[in-house]
């Protein structure tokens, strides 16, 4: 009797098969999903880390240009150059007989110049709320009464 | 399952548990050995290389902001030994385009890596970019070549060119007694010589920093920015500078001296507007410096170059002697043209007596008994704490590398004799650089305050630009005796007619001759010329200071110095846009043609 109710609840040895090959496949299934993200995000890292090195040369490369061109715009404005430009242009410096001078009220010659801007003056946040509203009853009270400050009400008593 | 089958399972179980143990100690005994710890070592190798990243230098910009000093690209060339494919062709390129030696470019190119060879060999660093190019060109040519059957491409692969910066001066040698140079052929090792290169030769550096830079793609990050060094900015007018240099050549040439130096000082701030000294040397070529320079020349006169500067040194000894109450521009004095102190007797330039003179009469006939009978009067305690006030018996402290001072002979030491008092009054027997000198003549043009001399108007520092605040050292005298001095000497300048004088322009100002020291006494026909002098009076925007070491035209600075003063300051007032006191003031009503 036992046994044949045994028999009657068992699952079908078929089934039993499906399902432990269909747990392995879920376990295979996983694995090479989490092995393809893993594959996937690893292969953008290492495309990302080309990049940076890539950019960081072109940022050198730039860098370098940008000192080459410098240094040839000052070679090309050198006295050196100028003069000979102007020689070859006929002209010649301003002499004190020649020079003229105009008065122009209110201009102020330009301070030098500005290659890179100047030094921000960090100012002190100011405190959004007023020392009544963060100090308590007593630390109040008592500030008051030490820097002596008089109430609206005194002013207007007085 | 039989017994039998049972005990043979849980032999196989023992032995392969055994087998575990076995390859588990072997393991971890091969992973602590010498051979795995060499192996996790040269490993590393492969995993990146740690490099040091060296930062730009700073660049230098003059007082308007054009290109003093910068860097320039160029090129180190090499062998990728791995990579050599055709040793000939390489040899044969980098000894048509680099100048190389074709036999020993092709033994390094033939060498096998390894070995204790190396994979990678310098051939010549310092390459220009036009060089490159054509290697670029000669290698796409190359490349871009179609063969036929067993036919094989010229090739020079493995022959690589890498990048790097080199300190360049687009200015070449203007104003390179200030610059100095940095010695760029050392990429490792360099160094700032002399001029600002030395004093701020560690702010320009940079700090460098080592990065480790990862082969593997996946540990590879962004290389942390290295801090350029402090770009400088200058108080110098690159215009100013070229024109004072031009001068300081001519007048050389002119007076057939051996050397000078002109310094342009504003005794307002202590900028220093622009300095010149007879040697000078293209920075970009510094490794003429040897020769240009032999031993004791200094690199740059102005500031490490002492004299006896003579009778320039007058205005001090007037202005300590109007400022300590001795006495006024009116006080009288009895010249009778000899002046007897410590068994030594002083004469004027000329051995004659002046007669009755006032003070702006003993700056204008420049008279020695006068400075003697003043400095004597003084004290020496007087005097001398004076001349300490002025700072010289010290450096400046310039900020430019390189300044020296001759030490003062004081009161108290072996050295000092009764009779120094006496000739240390007109510039005699003390020896000084005209850097001290213009400082310490600043503060007579400046309200009796003495400003730091200095040629660093800002620093740019990661990318933002902070000012210089002027210094003032002291003030040695008080303003009122500054005006008193100031309006003597151009009165004395003006009254005498000078070669100094400038059409248009109040200037004060003073001539020097001073006597050159031999081991055999002061030389009767070498002389030292100078000139000071500074203007507009009202309110001196410039101080300038000629030197002439030994004209031969003429011992007298009056004749040498002073006339070279007046065509200087003709051109330097065009070029500070400092008009007349008046006359060529032009009003707007007439600029418009009303």
């Amino acid at each position: 009797m036992e046994k044949d109710l045994l028999q009657a609840y068992k699952q079908a040895p078929w089934r039993t098969q499906i399902q432990r090959v269909g747990a392995f496949l879920l376990i295979v299934v996983v694995i090479a999903v989490i092995a393809g993200l893993y594959l996937n995000i690893s292969g953008q890292s290492a495309a990302t880390g080309r990049r940076i090195q890539n950019l960081e040369s072109d940022l050198a490369n730039l860098k370098r240009e940008n000192n080459d061109l410098q240094t040839q715009l000052g070679e090309i404005e050198s006295v050196r150059e100028l003069s000979a430009r102007l020689d070859s242009l006929n002209m010649r410096p301003l002499t004190i007989d020649e020079a003229l001078y105009l008065e122009v009220p209110g201009y102020i010659p330009a301070d030098g110049p500005k290659l890179a801007p100047p030094p921000v003056i960090k100012a002190e946040p100011s405190p959004v709320l007023l020392p009544e509203f963060t100090s308590g009853f007593v630390e109040w009270l008592s500030q008051k009464l030490q820097s002596g400050t008089t109430s609206p009400t005194d002013e207007v008593q007085e | 399952m039989s017994e039998s089958t049972t005990k043979r399972f849980y032999l196989i179980a023992f032995i392969a548990t055994v087998v575990a143990v076995v390859i588990g100690i072997q393991m971890f005994r091969i992973q602590h050995t010498e051979a795995a710890s060499q192996l996790l070592s040269e490993g590393e190798l492969y995993e990146g290389e740690t490099r040091i990243v060296y930062p730009d230098r700073g660049s230098i910009y003059d007082a308007k902001g054009r290109l003093i000093a910068g860097n320039e690209t160029t090129y180190e060339v090499a062998l990728d030994l791995n990579s050599v494919s055709q040793p000939k062709t390489i040899a044969s390129v980098a000894s048509s385009v680099l100048g190389l030696d074709y036999s020993e470019v092709l033994g390094y190119a033939e060498t096998e890596p390894g070995n204790g060879n190396p994979y990678y060999r310098l051939l010549v660093d310092f390459v220009t970019a036009d060089k490159i190019e054509q290697l670029e060109t000669i290698d796409a040519d190359y490349r871009s070549r179609d063969t036929k059957g067993n036919e094989v491409a010229p090739s020079i692969d493995g022959l690589v060119w890498v990048a790097h910066s080199q300190r360049s001066y687009p200015e070449g040698e203007l104003g390179s007694n200030i610059t100095g140079f940095y010695s760029f052929l050392d990429r490792t090792g360099g160094n700032g010589y002399f001029g600002l290169e030395e004093a701020y030769d560690t702010q320009l550096s940079g700090t460098p920093r080592e990065v480790f830079l990862a082969y593997n793609p996946q540990t590879l990050s962004a290389v942390e920015e290295v801090t350029p060094g402090i770009s400088l900015v200058l108080t110098i007018d690159r215009e100013i500078q070229a024109m004072t240099e031009e001068a300081l050549d001519e007048a050389i040439e002119w007076s057939g001296s051996e050397g000078g130096s002109i310094v342009v000082y504003n005794p307002e701030d202590g900028s220093i507007i622009a300095m010149a000294s007879d040697t000078r040397l293209d920075p970009n070529e510094y490794w003429e410096y040897g020769e240009l320079f032999p031993d004791p020349t200094p690199y740059n006169a102005a500031i490490s170059k002492s004299y006896e500067p003579g009778s320039v040194f007058k205005v001090l000894t007037m202005a300590a002697a109007l400022d300590s109450g001795l006495v006024d521009p009116d006080t009288r004095f009895n010249d009778t043209g000899a002046f007897t102190i410590g068994g030594h007797t002083i004469y004027n330039w000329n051995r004659g007596g002046w007669g009755d003179v006032d003070m702006t009469e003993c700056l204008q006939y420049s008279l020695n008994v006068c400075m003697a009978w003043l400095s004597t009067e003084m004290g020496e305690q007087t005097f001398y704490s004076y001349l300490k006030n002025w700072g010289l018996d010290r450096k400046t402290n310039i900020d430019l590398g390189g300044e020296n001072y001759f030490p003062m002979k004081l009161p108290g030491s072996n050295d000092w004799y009764e009779v120094d008092l006496a000739t240390n009054s007109f510039g005699q027997g003390i020896s000084l650089t005209p850097i001290q000198m213009v400082m310490a003549i600043g503060s007579l043009a400046n309200d009796g305050k003495m400003m730091a001399p200095h040629v660093v108007k800002s620093m740019i520092i990661n990318g933002v630009q902070h000012d210089v605040s002027p210094v003032v050292v002291r003030s040695p005298i008080k303003a009122s005796t500054a005006h008193d001095i100031t309006d003597m000497l151009v009165t004395s300048l003006e009254t005498e007619a000078s070669n100094a004088l400038v059409d248009g322009y109040a200037i004060a100002g003073k001539t020097g001759t001073g006597e050159i020291a031999t081991p055999y006494g002061y030389s009767s026909t070498e002389t030292n010329a100078s000139f000071v002098g500074w203007g507009p009076a009202a309110d001196p925007k410039f101080l300038v200071y000629i030197w002439l070491e030994k004209p031969s035209i003429s011992q007298w600075g009056s004749e040498t110095a002073a006339p070279v003063f007046s065509d200087f300051v003709s051109k330097l007032v065009v070029l500070m846009d400092l008009p007349p006191e008046e006359s060529r003031l032009v009003n707007n009503d007439d600029w418009y043609g009303e």
